[in-house]
């Protein structure tokens, strides 16, 4: 360990002192420093905050990213500039220099981002202090209720619509509905006629209601706490105000909890939360919600409508199970398990080609983990068909790259499904799990894999090797 | 590829033989284009042997293969084919690594840190404790003559500091085996000359070294056995005594004499062998010894230089005795070939034995037909002297000046000194 120690300080020292390095960190520093002062938002406090850290820890992100990549030029340079020579002269295993180098630039990121960090906690805190909010009771409880908290999301269970399914299923059977179709299926017969069960429960009529059914609500269930309903519906027919009213009752009385009555008047298609003491979850931690599609403002004219919940858009039950600042350090530590790995690809690349190829390809390599649910999908949309790869040469030769891809999407990761900005923005928790998940895949089984091929490329390396 | 580590762990282990620290057979290497064809061979069939405490020459013009010799011996390249092992291992082993010092042919130093970083960090990459690593520093800047300036970024060195500051990252280790490439290259002659006394200090202290150069006067000065190469091939190898002998000559050494006494003697010649002598001089002093003294005398005048400064003594770290038995064993030996060298009476003999040779011919004795292993240093007069011979006056000053109790603090270049003028 102490010589990739070695290795790795004189890595740090060499990034602290790399002109390109001081410029990202200029660029960064202008970013958290200045982004407060620029950015607005809606113009409400909240909006001033969530667009803050949107775009400050987005921009650091790709910053830190191209700073990972430049890092790796140091390699670059010990092998053009030989001071290689004087490396693996020495008593040292090529895996630990290739080591050594990738751990002296992911302490230097780790060092950047808590940097970064601290100081968007600070900037957040400065806002709030020096922003003015729309309102007491609204803005500056938004913020302080569901934006600098995490919070968890529970869904709602949703009914077993199998059996409903399973039952009509038979009965068309024994009708012989299914007797004039020549490729029948059951299995997918009955899949149809479950989502169909699914999205009628999803519509509910006027005059009607739905239960939701929440478990696991591990809260503070004191009345001075509360929690948060968060749902967004659509409507049949637009009424001339865009709002449609309805009513929402939380608690269950056959449990011994308070229950609350709530009614709304709330714009169609945008998401709306509902906050509420956190005494109507049960005590074994459920809580039933009822909605009511009917309009409990006596005094305004009705508009009887059909309301939808989308399956895409769930309705969620948001409660408080951190702190933001805890939140915003495993945003952190996603970010680093990200530039842990980009930080493998580069010394890679490094590793085998010169510095400008090997730049290009870990751009390459960042952008296509960037995309990579997008590109997985059109890879998905355009599968390997086995049967007929070899009907032509055409079939094979777009095949045989639908396979190669494949293998390059199962090494590079899906770096969207870490992006944690937009849930700390919105208060959401950044779960231990979802972090743990991170290390593993990213730090630890991809990097590991990377840094593998690394070391093989370097160990085959001639690195004296002249090309005449 | 690197050859394989284990066949000749195996040859080790069944010889009882003092291994060589290098050892070369058939070596070749080819260098090829993007296509992998090939299209250079630096080096063919090259077949070397470096044996523990001596210190070897590799000569060559440039192309010869020196360096490319050198970067296999070190792991940089790889052989296409032969073998090649250093310390009876394949270069690429670690273990082999650790007992190895190595000076390229440029200073490859980071730019970026200052000189006791720099020694700092490539005495962690040999695990030395951190007491041990700020001691050698210190002591080996002092040796360079770069304390003063240990604390600028190695980038703002001239070439010939970061010449001595390679040097110094090469000796942090204490190598059993020092790898020189072109050591003596951008320095001054001060900076030449205290390599060179490094170079012999270290070799009498039982350490081998490779040494390649293309100043010949340096290699001359300081290598017991060389190698050359040309077009990747070994060319001449062999004892450097024995290689730069003049047999066609004799060359006769006293004190100024006078002109009447030098006819005489040429009278004699004449009758005698029926030869003339073919030149007489008061020879010159070296221009690298009249340079140094003038330098020196600067130094004690105290005047200001921003360069690099009298080096200092070599620390005592880099002259201890090897530690593994058989190594001890080597240096014994080698030590006590050296003493014998250092003997007071030796200078003596060696000036009074030709003159008696030369006699007895004149007078037309017979004398007993030396073993040809016994002829080489008898009969050397001609040739120019090694500079380790020229050195047995002075180490007898020291050894004197030892007992008396006297000390000048740099033993090795007041034998320089008195050996150049002499």
């Amino acid at each position: 360990m102490g010589r990739i120690w070695a290795v790795a300080r004189q890595m740090i020292a060499e990034g602290i002192r790399m002109k390109i390095a001081l410029v990202f960190v200029v660029l960064i520093a202008m970013v958290v420093l200045g982004l407060p002062f620029s950015v607005t938002g809606d113009s409400s406090l909240t909006g001033a905050v969530q667009s803050f850290m949107s775009y400050g820890l987005a921009t650091t992100g790709v910053l830190l990213g191209m700073l990972t990549i430049f890092m790796s030029r140091s390699v670059s340079d010990e092998l053009v500039g030989r001071q290689i020579f004087l490396l693996v002269t020495k008593p040292i295993p090529r895996w630990e220099y290739v080591v050594g180098k990738w751990l002296g630039i992911t302490l230097l990121n780790a060092a950047f981002l808590t940097c970064a960090g601290l100081t968007i906690y600070g900037m957040v805190h400065y806002i709030k202090r020096t922003h003015p909010p729309i309102d007491e009771q609204f803005d500056a409880a938004e913020l302080n209720n569901e934006i600098l908290v995490a919070r968890h999301a529970g869904k709602a269970g949703l009914p077993n619509f199998m059996e409903d399914a399973e039952l009509e299923f038979q009965k068309n059977l024994e009708e012989g509905l299914y007797a004039d179709q020549p490729k029948f299926d059951p299995r997918e017969e009955k899949k149809r006629l479950t989502q169909k069960y699914e999205a009628r429960w999803r519509v509910v009529g006027p005059g009607d209601g739905r239960v939701f059914e929440f478990e696991n609500i591990l809260c503070d269930r004191s009345p001075d706490n509360t929690i948060q309903l968060r749902y967004k519906a659509d409507v049949s027919q637009y009424p001339p105000d865009e709002i449609y009213r309805a009513a929402w009752q939380f608690g269950d009385a056959y449990k011994g909890t308070p229950t609350y009555q709530v009614p709304t008047r709330h714009m169609q298609g945008r998401y709306h939360t509902i906050r509420v003491p956190a005494d109507a979850v049960a005590p074994d931690h459920t809580l039933l919600v009822r909605f009511y599609n009917y309009n409990p403002y006596q005094d305004e004219a009705p508009w009887p409508n059909v309301i939808e919940f989308r399956a895409s858009e769930p309705v969620e039950v948001l409660f408080t199970v951190g702190s933001f600042g805890g939140n915003l350090f495993r945003l952190l530590l996603l970010m680093l398990c990200k530039l842990m790995f980009l930080a493998g690809v580069a010394m890679l690349a490094v590793t085998v080609f010169s510095f400008p190829v090997a730049c290009l390809t870990a751009f390459t390599v960042y952008v296509l983990a960037g995309s990579r649910g997008f590109i997985i999908d059109s890879l998905d949309l355009a599968s390997v068909d086995k049967a007929n790869m070899f009907s032509s040469l055409r079939e094979f030769a777009v095949q045989s790259i639908l396979l190669v891809f494949r293998g390059i999407y199962w090494v590079v990761p899906d770096f969207g499904r870490y992006d944690a900005v937009e849930d700390l923005v919105n208060g959401r928790n950044v779960s231990l799990v979802w972090v743990l998940q991170a290390v593993t895949e990213l730090a630890l089984l991809k990097t590991v894999i990377i840094l593998g091929l690394a070391i093989l490329f370097f160990y085959r390396r001639e690195v004296a090797e002249v090309s005449v | 590829m690197p050859l394989d580590a284990r066949r000749f762990r195996r040859v080790n282990v069944m010889s009882e033989q003092v291994i060589p620290v290098v050892q070369t057979a058939g070596l070749c290497k080819t260098f090829r284009d993007f296509w992998r064809r090939p299209r250079v061979e630096a080096v063919k069939d090259l077949n070397l042997e470096i044996r523990p405490g001596e210190i070897f020459g590799l000569l060559g013009p440039n192309g010869s293969g020196k360096t490319t010799t050198i970067k296999m011996l070190l792991g940089l390249l790889y052989a296409t084919r032969g073998r090649i092992s250093v310390f009876g291992k394949a270069p690429t082993d670690v273990s082999v690594k650790a007992r190895i010092g190595f000076l390229p042919e440029e200073s490859y130093l980071y730019r970026f840190l200052v000189a006791h970083e720099t020694l700092d960090f490539y005495g962690r990459l040999f695990r030395l404790p951190s007491r041990i690593r700020r001691d050698r520093s210190d002591r080996l800047l002092d040796m360079v003559g770069l304390r003063h300036e240990a604390r600028r970024r190695v980038g703002e060195y001239s070439k010939g500091m970061a010449r001595r500051i390679g040097l110094a990252q090469a000796l942090i280790n204490d190598p059993e085996f020092l790898i020189l490439d072109e050591p003596t290259s951008g320095l001054d002659p001060i900076g030449a000359r205290q390599i060179k006394d490094v170079i012999r200090s270290l070799g009498r202290k039982g350490k081998t070294i490779l040494l390649s150069s293309h100043i010949l006067a340096d290699v001359e000065d300081v290598c017991d056995r060389v190698t050359i190469l040309y077009g990747g091939q070994q060319r001449a190898a062999g004892d450097i005594a024995e290689l730069l002998r003049q047999r066609d000559v004799t060359q006769i050494t006293t004190p100024p004499l006078a002109e009447e006494t030098i006819e005489q003697v040429r009278d004699l010649i004449q009758r005698l062998e029926q030869k003339d002598i073919l030149g007489v001089s008061n020879p010159r002093v070296k221009l690298e010894d009249f340079f140094l003294r003038i330098v020196e005398e600067a130094q004690a005048a105290n005047i200001r230089t921003s360069g690099a400064r009298k080096g200092g003594e070599i620390p005592d770290f880099l002259q201890k005795p090897t530690d593994t038995p058989r190594e001890l064993v080597a240096s014994l030996i080698e030590a006590a070939s050296r003493k014998v060298e250092a003997l007071p009476v030796e200078p003596l003999r060696r000036d009074e034995e030709p003159a008696r040779e030369v006699i007895d011919d004149l007078l037309g004795r017979k004398r007993p037909e030396p073993r040809p292993e016994e002829a080489a240093p008898v009969k050397t007069p001609a040739a120019p002297e090694p500079e380790r011979r020229r050195e047995r006056p002075a180490a007898d000053r020291n050894v004197i000046d030892a007992l008396l109790g006297k000390s000048d603090g740099n033993p090795n270049t007041e034998a320089d000194k008195k050996s150049g003028s002499s």
